[in-house]
């Protein structure tokens, strides 16, 4: 009699225990969806900003969503990573053909004391007219950086300080999730082979 | 045939002919600034010193009368962010070996431009070396290529 009912009530604590793992382990798998659906979803590029572009015109996150986009972060003071990032755009356009409809180039200046929607202009020009040049308030600025990880800093004072800024080209999805990057070691064949990848999508 | 190579050869652009100023042991080759976007008021140029001498020498600074500010920095990028500083010991020249100006992100900054500089101009300016003194030279305005890219990535 004894032997039977403690018989009876292990079995109850083993099938508790193989519900519990069992119910943990549904748990586990729903949060992991939860948390890896979140990150999917995450749109950086679709957080509020408000800049001015080269024209002097107001331009919101709005604007810029809609067809994938490449983006930019510098500042016209800057001897070679910048020109040589914005002329790497202007021949990812070139080589694009009509297909370069599909993609929106923009260079964000991170230096508004310096870069004046007027610089910004023949700047820009110079590489390609498509080429949507940003920059505006300190605030704004820092803002819509930091809610995509982009890193940017003053160096130095006086007229002659130095901007460090995040170097790489960012690929952004027309909802504005993230894409990937165009890092400044990779040939352009690569890199032309990522914009395509993003436009295709 | 030989008509025709001396044709081809007039054909081709001044710059890709020697370009090359010596100073005693040193040979200073092709000095060359990429042309400016307008608006933009700083320039990259980029130079090679052969030092075929006995004993190191050293590139202290550059001065040009026509851009009143010349400095030599390095950009790099490190953990994908870009930084620029001053070479605050110039550039070094072993001896038996050459040194350039355009390796590891280095580049003579000319700033405080007042206008664009373009391809086909002429930048004169003298190089201040430690032991060979002051080297004055030309450094051409040559245009942006696409291949190019003067900077490399430090990890
Ligand atoms: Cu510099």
């Amino acid at each position: 009699m004894n032997t039977s009912r403690s018989k009876v009530l292990r079995t109850i604590r083993w099938v508790s225990w193989g519900l519990i793992a069992v119910l943990s382990t549904v748990l586990a798998v729903l949060w992991a969806q939860v948390r890896f659906s979140t990150e999917a979803e995450a749109k950086p590029y679709a957080t509020p900003f408000q800049l001015t572009d080269q024209n002097g015109a107001t331009v919101t996150e709005r604007e810029l969503l809609g067809k994938p986009s490449a983006w930019f972060y510098g500042f016209t003071h800057c001897p070679d990573v910048c020109p040589t990032a914005l002329a790497e755009m202007a021949q990812v356009l070139k080589e694009l053909g009509p297909e370069a409809d599909k993609l929106r180039v923009v260079f964000v200046s991170v230096d508004p004391a310096r870069d004046t929607p007027a610089i910004l202009k023949d700047y820009v020009a110079y590489f390609d007219e498509r080429i949507v040049a940003l920059t505006g308030e300190e605030r704004q600025l820092q803002q819509m950086t930091k809610a995509r990880y982009i890193f940017y800093k003053k160096v130095g004072d006086g007229d002659s300080y130095e901007m460090d800024h995040t170097a790489g080209i960012q690929l952004v999805r027309a909802d504005g999730r993230f894409f990937g990057t165009l890092d400044s070691h990779e040939n352009a064949d690569v890199k032309l082979q990522k914009v395509r990848r993003l436009i295709g999508e | 045939m030989r008509i025709l190579i001396t044709a081809l050869l007039l054909l081709l652009p001044t710059s890709v002919l020697a370009h090359e100023f010596k100073a005693g042991s040193l040979l200073i080759d092709h000095p060359k600034i990429v042309e400016t976007p307008p608006g933009a008021k700083v320039a990259a140029g980029y130079l090679t010193v052969v030092n075929s001498g006995e004993g190191e020498d050293r590139l202290l600074a550059i001065e040009s009368t026509t851009i009143s500010r010349v400095e030599m920095h390095a950009s790099t990028i490190t953990d994908g962010v870009a930084r620029m500083k001053q070479l605050e010991s110039g550039l070094p020249i072993p001896a038996g070996k050459s040194a350039s100006l355009g390796d590891e992100g280095t580049h003579a900054m000319f700033m405080d431009l007042t206008r664009q500089l373009k391809a086909g101009e002429k930048i004169e300016a003298v190089l201040a070396f430690e032991k060979a003194g002051r080297v004055p030279v030309v450094f051409n305005v040559e245009k942006r290529s696409a291949q190019k890219v003067e900077r490399h990535e430090h990890q």
